[in-house]
């Protein structure tokens, strides 16, 4: 069973660590009119990360909404599509920093 | 305009070693640079200089690269935010506020000493490595950058507290804390005890300073939408600036987030569209 999360507005100190680390992408900033991280409950697949990251401890879940199982996998697309992508980056830094301490070595 | 803030904006930036921002070094130093690390564009990338570590855990010279990295953006904190504490007199703001910039003078003293102190426990000193971030504004090559327009308006905004506090306490602050959490775990990672202990301590300042910049933008654009909206601005142009690492959706919000800026800067200026 998938539970939400919902962002108190007010300990927060729109830091985005939340945002940047949101694998679907579902909390917003610029797009929300005011200088607040919203998550929008319908991309959010409960994974927990925002909340790990959060130096506030002001994410929390939200029992209360009720999960679209349709809107869900859409989500958890996006999610494995994200982990693709930084996984992708994660192995062209390693490999990049394999061939400098090889050059580095050589010289 | 106090006597105090014409004096410290005619003052130069000042450190022993001088700052040398790594725009302006020479190609026999990039080629040092090289000959150590790989590439000049490997030290300038934290995230890269991290993975060199990881990858030789044994090469101090590494270390000694990513310290010195960190290290001169702590020297520009002390630089800019002790002038924000004379320059911000003028403006009509909290002396709560002076007083935080004050504070947070002060934390950036102490992380700079943080700094030198692990770069002396890998043999390394304050000079060894070009700024990445020299004091004192945008170096040489971005100042005369579009005829020094560019400068002029990096300068306008960042005298604007506002904007600043959104740019730098908020948006660039917030950055830090996974740039300092991550350098922290590494230190974990590698059996450097200093490192991380280090590393961790000025991440809880990063997270009190991310904290004042969220804690006086919202009481400077209490109950004004426009001021509020001139934070956003800021803190997407900062972020904006950082481009690369952001993700595809987010961009997109950025975006949509500019058509809607110059939408409104057409409305103002009277423009149909």
């Amino acid at each position: 069973m998938t539970t939400v999360v919902r962002i108190d507005l007010g300990p927060c100190i729109n830091c985005s660590l939340c945002r940047r680390a949101c694998p679907t992408e579902t909390i917003h900033y610029y797009s929300t009119g005011h200088r607040t991280h919203v998550v929008d409950p319908a991309g959010c697949i409960g994974c927990d990360l925002c909340v790990q990251v959060c130096p506030m401890e002001c994410i929390y879940p939200d029992p209360g909404y009720v999960v679209d199982a349709g809107q869900l996998e859409v989500a958890k697309g996006k999610a494995r599509d994200f982990a693709r992508r930084q996984h992708a980056a994660k192995l062209e830094r390693k490999q990049r920093a394999r061939r400098a301490v090889e050059l580095v070595a050589a010289r | 305009m106090s006597k105090l803030t014409d004096h410290i904006r005619e003052l130069p930036s000042r450190r022993d070693p001088p700052y040398r921002p790594l725009a302006t070094i020479d190609d026999a130093e990039r080629a040092e640079i090289t000959s150590k690390l790989g590439s000049t564009e490997n030290y300038f990338d934290l995230l890269q200089l991290r993975e060199l570590i990881k990858e030789d855990p044994d090469n101090i010279e590494f270390r000694r690269a990513m310290v010195s990295s960190i290290a001169s953006a702590e020297y520009a904190g002390v630089d800019a935010f002790s002038r924000k504490v004379c320059e911000w007199q003028d403006w009509d703001v909290p002396w709560s506020l002076i007083i935080a910039m004050a504070r947070q003078t002060w934390d950036e003293v102490r992380h700079s000493q943080l700094a030198t102190g692990v770069l002396e426990s890998y043999g390394g000193k304050i000079g060894d490595y070009p700024d990445t971030l020299a004091g004192g504004g945008p170096p040489p090559v971005m100042q005369s950058a579009a005829g020094g327009a560019y400068a002029a308006a990096a300068e306008s905004l960042f005298r604007d507290p506002v904007a600043s506090l959104s740019m730098v306490n908020v948006s660039l602050e917030g950055g830090a804390l996974t740039a300092f959490q991550e350098t922290s775990k590494l230190g974990e990672r590698i059996g450097d005890e200093l490192l991380a202990h280090c590393y961790d301590y000025n991440w809880a300042d990063e997270v009190t300073h991310t904290a004042i910049g969220d804690y006086f933008v919202k009481a400077l654009c209490q109950d004004d939408p426009e001021q509020e909206r001139k934070a956003l601005r800021a803190h997407a142009f900062f972020e904006m600036s950082r481009g690369p690492r952001l993700n595809d959706e987010q961009s997109q919000e950025l975006k949509e987030f500019f058509a809607e800026e110059i939408q409104r800067a057409h409305a103002v200026l009277g423009g149909s569209h």
